[in-house]
């Protein structure tokens, strides 16, 4: 194998990592804080229709994204509204709010089905992006190294801060942080928006950098697997950023084994090896019985102030 | 204006009935305007997705087509949701279940008799269930999340179906189409009359749902799901196995969905093709809250998700919807039905009117 070969396989790898790496860090923030919202891949489909049809429109892609963070935003505010405030049962709404998304999605793109756009956004100059060796390290789109800059930013707001602990407090035991005059369902309205923030970006970076195009269902199933990278990680996101990588890996060996002309089994089982691969991982993890891979004590618990 | 929630001093079972109900009205209100808002008829969009199956007596056929794969799926998923075991991949366990009512198809498809109907259900039941044994596994032996585990395993169903459609199971004389042989006379679903596209799978699922609700009101077999499910540690004093429960909840779940595949496959399809995944399993999770995970609620619940696909399908071509809407139409449902749950423990309070309540 020559050194194109390997780049563009590096390449390719961050490209199916950085989405989900992007979701997880905001469904990790919203699970530290006691909530589960199943509605990832609803999320990140709005946001990945919002950026297409905003960029395809304005031609700026800093707007498209922008008006993904917030579409997305608003359907996890939805979510929180249901789930917070109305006291609703998270798997359900969460579900509900997946369904809700691939509709939305599916009608709010219906006239972008098939269009590409082009866009062309680079953070380093040309002389590096486009270098034939370089372009490994430099030529990317700045969302992913947006993705890191988030990796180590929820990194250090979990660790190092204050806001950060009473994040955990309210998701390990929300009635300690209720009684010592924390708004429980204030943070975690925070964290659910943050959340919802996150899948959008994780969401338009299919549509607009990955593919670059619209197609109902673009993200086929990727927000769940998010949200099951989220529990391989052990709700810590040193090791998020190593699982996305992991995954994204997976993910495109199905591209990359076509490409090489491997044929010894079926593409159909290649294709299903990112599904098999997450249920194998998730098994693994459960094996292993270290302290560290407790989920919040209060995750999926509803929190109603009694007055 | 002020609105202001108290809670109740029990549940109120009036309110656990009547949400449903509530949902369904106010998705259909807050549905047509926000159809008008995106420049679509609003109120055409309502009136064909909600009320002209309903009154056109041509559709009701069409109606219990729809409904029978939803009940069967929905009452199968509510066995599991009360246990609180949360399968949500009836999808995969629904095209398993109907790839095992082929195969038996195909095994036998150049032999006759009144059996092969039997088995391919058979079949069908098994493979859905086997499918769904899976997450049972990895849940009871392992502790892995069957949420995640049972939708992962739909994926992978969808890519065995591409598989057996391309290759082993081709049609020889299908001139290279994806799809298996037709299915012959003793294996295709029998109508109930000459003239109708009722088929036997229809009243199959109704009687179905009432047999689920015996058993699931009168046996101890109910009775251990719901207390495992409302009452975990209960369950454990009273000598409940949890790990029982869970492998029972989602076989019985995982079976009843194969079998809804191996008599779509059987009835409306007639053969396996690669279009047969059509979200029946994701939308049984909504006729299943819809009807309160209760059999006979359920049964209304298929019936009025069956309502809202045919209502679709009629509005695509009458008034140019897209089709995408029914299935925020179907959201909207559940997201209201969710809402108003709250309804259940709390009493609203509108204005100022709180004299009368306070005495």
């Amino acid at each position: 194998m020559n050194d194109a070969i390997i780049i563009s396989i590096v390449m390719t790898v961050v490209g199916a990592a950085t989405p989900i790496l992007l979701a997880a860090l905001g469904e990790l923030i919203v699970e530290k804080s006691g909530v589960l919202n199943l509605g990832v891949e609803g999320m990140m489909l709005i946001g990945a229709v919002t950026g297409f049809a905003v960029t395809s429109v304005t031609g700026v892609p800093m707007i498209g994204v922008f008006c993904a963070m917030i579409a997305a935003t608003c359907a996890a505010l939805l979510f929180g509204y249901l789930t917070l405030t109305l006291s609703s049962n998270q798997v359900a709404t969460g579900l509900a709010l997946t369904i809700f998304g691939i509709g939305l999605s599916s009608l709010a793109g219906e006239g972008y089905v098939g269009k590409t756009i082009d866009i062309y956004a680079s953070v380093f100059p040309a002389g590096l992006a486009e270098h034939s060796f370089f372009r490994v390290i430099f030529g990317y789109s700045p969302i992913v190294y947006f993705s890191f800059f988030m990796t180590f930013m929820v990194a250090w707001f979990l660790k190092r801060t204050r806001a950060g602990l009473i994040l955990r407090a309210v998701g390990e035991s929300a009635g300690s942080a209720h009684s010592i005059g924390y708004s429980v369902v204030g943070v975690r309205y925070a964290a659910v928006a943050f959340g919802g923030a996150m899948a959008g970006v994780g969401g338009c970076y299919y549509s607009m950098v990955l593919t670059p195009m619209w197609a109902e269902e673009l993200t086929a199933g990727r927000g769940w697997i998010a949200l099951a990278l989220v529990v391989f990680a052990a709700w810590r996101p040193g090791r998020l950023l190593l699982g996305a990588y992991l995954f994204g890996a997976v993910m495109t060996f199905e591209l990359h084994a076509k490409a090489a002309g491997f044929s010894l089994v079926a593409p159909e089982f290649l294709a299903a090896m990112p599904y098999i691969a997450t249920i194998v991982v998730l098994a693994l993890i459960s094996l292993r019985k270290s302290a560290g891979a407790k989920a919040p004590a209060c995750l999926a618990q509803p929190f109603k102030a009694s007055t | 204006m002020l609105i202001e929630l108290t809670k109740r001093k029990e549940p109120s079972r009036q309110m656990l009935y009547l949400t449903p109900v509530i949902a369904v009205v106010l998705t259909m209100i807050t549905g047509g305007i926000i159809f008008t808002l995106l420049g679509y008829n609003g109120a055409g969009a309502v009136w064909e997705i909600f009320i002209k199956p309903v009154i056109n007596p041509e559709k009701w056929q069409d109606l219990g087509v729809k409904a029978a794969p939803l009940i069967l799926i929905g009452v199968g998923l509510s066995i599991g949701f009360r246990a609180n075991v949360w399968n949500i991949g009836a999808e995969g366990q629904y095209v398993v279940g109907g790839l095992a009512g082929t195969g038996v198809a195909l095994l036998t498809w150049e032999m006759e008799g009144w059996w092969i109907l039997p088995l391919m259900c058979v079949g069908g039941f098994i493979g859905g269930a086997a499918y769904a044994a899976i997450p049972a596994f990895l849940r009871t032996k392992l502790k892995v999340n069957e949420i995640l585990s049972s939708l992962m395993l739909t994926y992978v169903s969808v890519q065995l179906l591409y598989y057996l459609m391309r290759g082993p199971w081709k049609d020889p004389e299908g001139f290279n189409f994806p799809q298996t042989r037709l299915f012959n006379d003793s294996q295709i679903l029998p109508t109930l009359t000459e003239d109708t596209i009722i088929h036997m799978g229809v009243p199959l699922a109704f009687l179905i749902a009432l047999v689920a609700w015996f058993v699931m009101s009168k046996t101890v077999f109910g009775f251990q799901v719901r207390v495992v499910g409302a009452a975990p540690h209960a369950a454990r004093y009273g000598g409940f196995d949890e790990n029982r429960t869970i492998w029972l909840a989602l076989l019985m779940g995982g079976g009843l969905a194969g079998l809804a595949g191996t008599f779509e496959a059987a009835g409306p399809f007639g053969q396996m093709v690669p279009q047969f995944p059509t979200g029946y399993g994701f939308t049984a999770i909504i006729v299943a809250f819809l009807g309160r995970l209760h059999p006979l609620g359920i049964i209304g619940g298929g019936l009025i998700l069956a309502i809202s696909y045919v209502g679709g399908e009629g509005a695509q071509t009458s008034i140019g919807l897209p089709n995408a809407a029914t299935g925020i139409f179907q959201a909207m449902m559940l997201f209201f039905l969710l809402a108003t749950d709250i309804l259940i423990n709390y009493r609203l309070k509108i204005g100022e009117a709180s004299a009368e309540a306070a005495q």
